[in-house]
């Protein structure tokens, strides 16, 4: 089985985030592999040490992201393509989209899988616009998956419960942080990691075009969550408090 | 770092490698998940925490400097350096189980032991299928080994052990022992030799567990040594060596200390500065009031400065260069640190800082210890002292 795991650099959730006149100031030394492509890498090697294969991730990102690779390798995956990209580019969805269905054009493949979303956006469309573009059956928001013969088994958290559905492969899905708890890269895991095959391609080398890699949204500016204003707090008797309240609520707030 | 990427610096770098970026990353992570829940519970109770060695073990943590041929970890003394102070930063005990059993007992076997000892006892040990204790200090000697009371007296092919060692970490739950006597009394220290001794042999036994002011869930016994017959094949390095041997394996045991005590230390430090965020006081949180900022700063600097003579030892030692000056200076100075910025972050907390509910207490009883093992204070000045001397005196 072949499974290519589709993995991001984030900011780390944990460190302090900054905004200035409308920028996102980030501390780009704390980066990290997206939690939710963790829980796809570790799906992937629990699945291909149950039934065989190899498990590749790629990565679409500047070149400080090689560490993140670094630590998927050292998870357990047996190699990784890394498509290089400048620094200061950003990106939306439906670029990572449009380049890694480029990349997976000439590729053969059983699964391809990757975060239900990414921590830094939370906008959760690229896989299912690499599924639109590879013309794959694809589910999203897995909290589990299994084999089953030549159908690839998801168990998915719908709106109104877990659905389970079979996929024919090749396929697309993509991963709830819930399914799995991501091992922690050993020594060993870490050692080996360095010996395991990286092709870097350029994402310039890739003949993609001006409006393949021109992002379909743009953020205007960044602020602040509002802080929360404090509520009003009344003293009294049972029933005058409640008819106080209700009138608030009827000709101030116009809810009732 | 690592020897490969110090072969392309040039100059100093301040930089960790990608490599030792995931090591530390992996550690904090570890400890987060399974060493950090529970900590307070390991202290009260003073179990030693078997399922974590093991966990540990799994993760090839229990003999990280050790050569990938004998199943460690094959990395640098300054990778080791940044597990330790993780594993310090919640865990102290957990820590000096790591350090002890990786640069004493194991330590003085990778440095002298010969091809067959190191496959049957270095594998295990650097596996972390089996822990490793080093017996050197007694109730009546402790820095100055020439004093040592133990003999190892030759008879036939095999050697008759007999002494009382103290202070032994993992005495009691220790396989392998690395034991320190005299071979020859009447030469002082050029009649000590070392021995491999297995836990099980008949001979050996191990003291009631002592109580002690912290590092609770270490393991700390007496080992009594009767009549302990030693096949002469387990002799560790040269006859009359063990002295030379010891200083070289207690300096590599000092680069452990060292970063357990910056392990402690900067859990002072992030403890205060997480409380003096939250408490408030007169209106304000404390961590405003110039008082506890000055605190503050002074651990944070300290906490730097300690990690970089700490990291600049471990350097010198992966280089092959002498570190005897540099390590006694950087475990003296962060261990000292570790028990100032424990006694401050006990200060910020103020009451809560002396009950049991909040961290900072245990390090205080913890951090004593870093002053004392492994030398203390007094004689790493002392060595110090001795190393400036022959540099300028000649």
């Amino acid at each position: 089985m072949k499974f290519y795991v589709c993995i991001k650099q984030v900011p780390d959730v944990d460190a302090p985030i900054q905004i200035k006149e409308g920028n996102l100031i980030q501390d780009t030394d704390r980066m990290v592999l997206n939690a939710y492509d963790a829980s796809a890498v570790e799906e992937a090697l629990v699945l291909t040490e149950e039934h065989g294969g190899e498990v590749e991730v790629v990565l679409v990102g500047p070149e400080k992201a090689k560490e993140t690779i670094r630590k998927a390798l050292a998870m357990g995956a047996d190699k990784a393509t890394h498509i290089t990209t400048d620094n200061d580019v950003d990106y939306d969805s439906a670029v990572y989209a449009k380049v890694l269905a480029t990349f997976f054009e000439d590729k053969e493949y059983d699964v391809i899988s990757c975060g239900k979303q990414s921590q830094d956006t939370d906008a959760g469309l690229a896989g299912s616009m690499l599924a639109q573009h590879l013309d794959l059956p694809y589910a999203t928001n897995a909290v589990g998956l299994s084999m089953e013969e030549d159908k690839l088994v998801v168990k998915r958290q719908g709106d109104a419960g877990q659905e389970i559905i079979g996929l024919p492969q090749p396929c697309l899905v993509t991963c709830s942080n819930d399914m799995n708890e991501p091992r922690i890269p050993s020594l060993k895991g870490i050692m080996q990691s360095k010996r395991k095959p990286m092709e870097t391609i350029a994402l310039s080398d890739m003949n993609l075009d001006e409006a393949a890699l021109s992002a379909k949204t743009k953020v205007t500016g960044y602020m602040e969550k509002p802080e929360r204003e404090p509520g009003q707090k009344f003293e009294g008797e049972p029933d005058e408090l409640a008819q106080k309240v209700a009138t608030l609520l009827d000709e101030e707030e116009n809810v009732i | 770092m690592s020897t490969d990427v110090l072969e392309q610096a040039t100059g100093l770098n301040f930089e960790l490698s990608e490599e030792q970026q995931l090591i530390r990353d992996s550690i904090r992570d570890f400890v987060e998940r399974h060493v950090k829940p529970g900590v307070k519970e390991r202290d009260a109770s003073k179990e030693f925490p078997h399922d974590l060695v093991k966990k540990l073990a799994e993760q090839g943590f229990m003999g990280m400097v050790h050569p990938e041929k004998y199943g460690g970890g094959g990395v640098g003394h300054v990778s080791f350096c940044l597990a330790i102070e993780e594993i310090a930063r919640w865990d102290a005990s957990l820590a000096l189980t790591v350090a002890s059993h990786t640069s004493l007992g194991s330590g003085h076997i990778a440095l002298a032991a010969n091809e067959s000892q190191k496959e049957k006892y270095l594998t295990p040990l650097a596996k972390g299928e089996k822990l490793g204790a080093w017996c050197l200090t007694e109730p009546g000697s402790g820095s100055d080994a020439s004093g040592m009371k133990t003999t190892a007296i030759k008879k036939g092919d095999k050697y008759i052990l007999n002494g009382t060692k103290i202070f032994i970490t993992q005495g009691s739950v220790g396989d392998i022992y690395v034991v320190l006597a005299k071979t020859d009394p009447d030469k002082g220290t050029k009649g000590i030799s070392a021995f491999i001794v297995e836990g099980d042999w008949d001979g050996v036994e191990s003291g009631g567990k002592m109580e002690k002011l912290g590092m609770n869930s270490s393991d700390t016994t007496e080992v009594i040594f009767e009549d302990v017959e030693v096949p002469e094949e387990n002799l560790l390095g040269e006859l009359g060596r063990g002295f030379v041997d010891t200083m070289k394996v207690l300096d590599g045991g000092r680069i452990g200390i060292g970063a357990l005590s910056v392990g402690i230390a900067r859990g002072a430090l992030e403890e205060s500065l997480k409380y003096s965020g939250e408490r408030k006081q007169f209106g304000s949180p404390i961590g405003d009031f110039q008082a506890i900022e000055t605190k503050i700063a002074n651990m944070a600097t300290e906490v730097d400065a300690a990690r970089m003579l700490v990291h600049r030892a471990a350097w010198l030692k992966d280089q092959g260069k002498p570190f005897t000056k540099e390590v006694s200076m950087a475990k003296l100075f962060a261990s000292e640190l570790a028990v100032r910025a424990a006694d401050e972050a006990v200060q910020i907390h103020g009451g809560y800082g002396y009950i049991k509910e909040y961290h900072v207490e245990r390090f205080m009883r913890d951090a004593k210890l870093m002053t004392i093992g492994e030398g203390t204070s007094e004689v790493q000045r002392m060595i110090i002292g001795r190393e400036l001397k022959k540099e300028y005196w000649g």
